[in-house]
């Protein structure tokens, strides 16, 4: 269920104060989210980020950040830790789906990535060179196709100036609902992050094995 | 998820805001093809009337602008000035509405949003803030620009010639990269509507100048009375056949007003001398061995590479 959210708080003679409830919003929204974005660590040193996507902790994460790494570790916001192996990959999209074998994990909502605009605000939490479950903002920068060279071309990506590092690879982009709405991939230039859309996420996982 | 969520209304409020003011800009923005490695984008300022970036146009003909819709127009050079990285272009049959410039000044902190069309038919933005208020600017292409907006938002690739907009999706600037390499400006739309309606009038600016090289000096103690400043310009260089030299002003004059304006760096006289007419007539206060003289000059027609 959902309760009303923060107002803007009425001053006389002024334009009401959308700052402070809007900043709430983020708090509000951060607080909900972050117990489902996970760390995934390879002999205690930080691989990248994920996302509990599923239930018997189905993480969703991008294939680089486990390529090279085994055995990897998911660690939750709270602290646990769990053993993971990996029940799908696909190095093309840069998607991989990993089972965290202990315990129940808290699922984050999916979002349709095929209703975003351009201009939208977006959320990417992740561990920015390790720093633990940092976030940060940006917008929906662009929409569109990915042609690099020597790659094969990847039909829709999102394109955010949200700020990347290190760490934030397979962490989850959130809209201003709260919805994972894409999967951080790569940046290009130095500062265009591109991120797989949770539609693609979603046709991909569907022809994946649940988790027990 | 199980517990009692918040809506986050104020922040979906706000995320689909901006959502609404890239659309809205977005409808006055075209893709411009005008040199070899990609193209860059142009902003709808009048009926059938783009400006571009003077730098994303490396030839004169053969150049081609895309609206949204997708279509591949033929585009005529108006004129362009290096000086403001700012080029005019005419197509016709755009059919597209003019951008709304911003009503209000730009007040440092304002949200903004950096809108273009760098490729086709997708548009492309960033998130940043109206980051300072500079100028004049003194380019590697030219004299002054006497305002610009500096932005943290990112100019991607393709970017020059597109808009610096407010929540609104109202136009505070055109966007280029060129006049300070690889730094966002915006040029601020007032300015940028002057030229470009200039350069649709005559396919190029004109400035005015005086023809003199001058370097900001303390005036000498002696020299200094109770109603004269403490700055002024002093005249190291006089062109020949410069609107200064013909109007009498000499090597060593050290130039305190312009039209009763202190001027105590060249950036000061340089503005002064953009808000005025080629063929107007100042009146320049010089201090002349101790004295302080006025005289009439008659300003001229600046030259590519001229002084001020």
């Amino acid at each position: 269920m959902t309760v009303g959210g923060a107002n803007p708080v009425a001053r006389p003679g002024r334009a009401p104060a959308y700052l402070p409830a809007l900043g709430d919003d983020i708090e509000e929204l951060l607080s909900r989210v972050r117990p489902s974005v996970v760390q995934l660590q390879g002999r205690h040193r930080v691989l990248g980020a994920g996302v509990v996507e599923g239930g018997g902790g189905r993480v969703v994460t991008a294939h680089h950040v486990i390529a090279q790494q085994w055995p990897v570790e998911v660690v939750g916001a709270d602290g646990r830790r769990s053993a993971a192996r990996v029940v799908h990959a696909d190095p093309r999209l840069d998607l991989a789906v990993l089972d965290a074998l202990d315990g129940a994990w808290p699922v984050a909502a999916v979002g349709d990535s095929s209703r975003l605009r351009v201009g939208e605000l977006i959320f990417a939490l992740g561990h920015p060179w390790g720093q633990p479950w940092a976030v940060a903002v940006g917008i929906v920068s662009g929409l569109g196709p990915l042609r690099l060279p020597r790659r094969p071309e990847l039909p829709e990506c999102i394109w955010s100036d949200v700020r990347l590092a290190p760490g934030n690879s397979g962490g989850p982009l959130f809209n201003a609902r709260g919805e994972v709405v894409g999967l951080c991939s790569m940046v290009i230039g130095g500062d265009l992050a591109v991120a797989v859309p949770s539609r693609t996420l979603s046709r991909w996982t569907q022809g994946v094995p649940q988790c027990a | 998820m199980t517990g009692i969520l918040r809506e986050t209304l104020v922040l979906s409020a706000v995320s689909a805001q901006m959502a609404d003011a890239v659309e809205r800009a977005a409808r006055s923005l075209v893709h411009v093809s005008g040199r070899a490695r990609y193209g860059a984008s142009g902003t709808v300022y009048a009926s059938g009337l783009i400006i571009a970036a003077d730098h994303t146009l490396e030839r004169d003909d053969n150049l081609t602008v895309e609206p949204p819709d997708g279509r591949a127009l033929a585009a005529e050079l108006l004129g362009r000035d290096p000086a403001t990285d700012l080029a005019v272009l005419r197509v016709a049959d755009l059919g597209l509405d003019p951008a709304s410039p911003a009503a209000g000044p730009v007040r440092v902190g304002q949200l903004a949003l950096a809108v273009g069309r760098p490729a086709g038919q997708a548009v492309m933005a960033s998130l940043g803030v109206a980051s300072a208020l500079g100028g004049p600017l003194r380019t590697a292409r030219g004299p002054v620009l006497e305002q610009f907006i500096r932005t943290d938002a990112t100019p991607y690739p393709g970017f020059s010639g597109g808009v610096l907009i407010d929540t609104e999706g109202a136009v505070m600037g055109i966007l280029t990269s060129g006049l300070i390499r690889g730094v966002g400006l915006a040029i601020p739309m007032s300015i940028a509507i002057r030229v470009a309606n200039t350069l649709a009038r005559q396919g190029h600016v004109t400035r005015p100048y005086l023809g003199v090289g001058a370097q900001s000096v303390r005036l000498p103690d002696a020299q200094r009375r109770a109603s004269l400043p403490e700055h002024g310009l002093l005249v190291v260089s006089l062109g020949d056949d410069s609107p200064a030299a013909r109007d009498g002003l000499m090597l060593g004059d050290i130039i305190v007003a312009l039209d009763g304006r202190p001027v105590a760096h060249v950036e000061t006289l340089q503005a002064l001398l953009a808000e005025r007419a080629v063929g107007a007539t100042c009146g320049v206060e010089v201090v002349r061995g101790g004295t302080l003289t006025r005289l009439m000059v008659t300003l001229g027609q600046r030259q590519p590479g001229a002084r001020a």
